[in-house]
């Protein structure tokens, strides 16, 4: 295979590109000076050389720990379970959380053959116990796996003495019913509460 | 664009924004589709595409592929009763799993309401209700397919069988066997005549609830290896034996 098609094979794997993306960024990187070129490169070479699982937390770091994992204004005692990494941004975006994270590495999901020992749970089991955690928040998505995954997390969890909780769920806080889709609502009502 | 009540099987994500979605419905069987734009929250699918949730689904179907175009989901039914246990959601996936083996042509839409049934049925059960209730829908869905096993007869020679009488049941011959042709078939499980009476009583719509949980766990193993001679691709039904396994994950309570 000859290096353009290599690299447009390879462009076409990524998400949102098709085979003519691929192609028109391929002749972009051949037009441009081979300096630009060699740049990108070598950030690709960087990120797949360095960027690795924390020991911890199995956030994404080019340290052994993370950086949340060694801020000391973090309080260890508090852990949010996330399926991926990318989850991390989205809570920390808010500022409201001060604890510390694990990363599951996804979540119960038998139709695509994945178990707990796919998933980091033994790690965050023995983590909850010898840091003594207080309470671990289970972030997990709000789909039926999630809440799935986040019930075995309770019950691996039950011995550690640490309070398991889970994130609410339903209508956004200020929506309005009428613009609510069909599923929010079915959601809602299926999880209402006695008041 | 046919517009039917749907129940999503499986899903998983597609490019940037889409999912891929199998959804059992009454108007087309099982299909897939592509739901564009389902990724976003707050887009036209919003939560409503969730695993085992039912609705009204929009479908372009074209005619010369397998994956279809999804116009619209709305949803009608949430079941998050079916991960209020860890026994529940791997009956759930195994049931879906079942759903997936199914084409479009089989069964009409007699799959996606012997689902239905069953979901509804699971995402309420007791702890030891949800083998009895799982494995009822899972004969249910063999009779929509059109190979429900044969029980009151053997399944090679047709003679009648005594109900009172212990006999063997052969996946590949479609059921149970008489004395005389159980010497032809090696590795026909033993049917006590209590077990066969119970397939009856599901298959008539009744519900039983088997005497212990080793006999419910023969049920479970006994319709696995039935469908997974009789399903079209013959390949091993991976969250049903997930499910058998560990029940939903829970080999550690
Ligand atoms: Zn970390
Ligand atoms: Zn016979």
């Amino acid at each position: 295979m000859s290096a353009i098609d290599e690299l447009i094979t390879e462009l076409s794997r990524l998400p949102t590109i098709g085979r003519k993306s691929a192609m028109r960024l391929t002749y972009h990187l051949l037009r441009q000076p081979a300096a630009q070129s060699r740049k990108l490169a070598e950030a690709l070479v960087a990120l797949v050389e360095r960027v690795r699982p924390c020991d911890t937390c199995f956030n994404l770091t080019e340290a052994a720990q993370c950086a949340i994992c060694v801020d000391a204004r973090r309080d260890r005692q508090v852990i949010c379970v996330v399926e991926e990494a990318s989850d991390i941004a989205s809570i920390e975006r808010t500022g409201e959380y001060r604890g510390v994270y694990h990363v599951l590495g996804g979540r119960l999901a038998p139709l695509d053959g994945i178990g707990p020992s796919h998933l980091t749970i033994v790690p965050l089991v023995s983590r909850v116990m010898q840091a003594g955690a207080r309470e671990v928040i289970v972030a997990t998505n709000p789909t039926l796996e999630g809440d799935a995954t986040a019930l075995y997390l309770s019950e691996q969890l039950r011995a550690s003495g640490a309070t398991v909780s889970r994130l609410a769920r339903g209508l956004p806080m200020g929506g309005d019913l009428e613009y609510a889709d069909g599923g929010t609502i079915v959601q809602a009502l299926a999880a209402r509460r006695a008041i | 664009m046919i517009r039917t009540d749907a129940i999503v099987l499986h899903a998983f994500d597609y490019r940037e924004t889409s999912r891929i979605v199998r959804l059992a419905t009454r108007e087309a069987g099982v299909v897939s589709v592509i739901a564009r734009g389902a990724k976003r929250t707050g887009g036209k699918f919003g939560q409503g595409m969730d695993l085992f949730t039912s609705g009204a689904a929009q479908i372009v179907l074209h005619p010369t592929r397998d994956l279809h175009t999804l116009g619209s989901f709305d949803a009608t039914r949430a079941r998050p009763g079916l991960a209020a246990s860890l026994a529940r959601f791997g009956a759930a996936a195994a049931l879906s799993e079942l759903g997936m083996r199914c084409a479009p042509e089989d069964g009409g839409g007699a799959i996606h309401d012997v689902l239905v049934a069953g979901f509804d049925a699971v995402s309420v059960a007791e702890a030891h209700e949800v083998i009895p209730r799982t494995v009822t829908a899972a004969w249910h869905l063999a009779e929509a397919l059109g190979f429900a096993p044969t029980l009151e007869h053997c399944a090679a020679c047709h003679e009648a069988l005594d109900t009172e009488e212990s006999v063997r049941f052969a996946p590949r011959a479609g059921g149970a066997l008489c004395a005389r042709c159980a010497a032809l078939a090696p590795g026909a499980r033993a049917l006590p005549a209590d077990a066969r009476a119970m397939l009856l009583a599901w298959a008539a719509g009744e519900e039983g609830i088997p005497a212990d949980a080793k006999v419910a766990r023969a049920h479970q193993r006994l319709v696995r290896e039935f469908l997974e001679e009789h399903l079209a691709d013959g390949k091993p039904l991976r969250a049903w034996r997930d499910w058998e396994m560990n029940g939903g994950h829970a080999e550690s309570r």
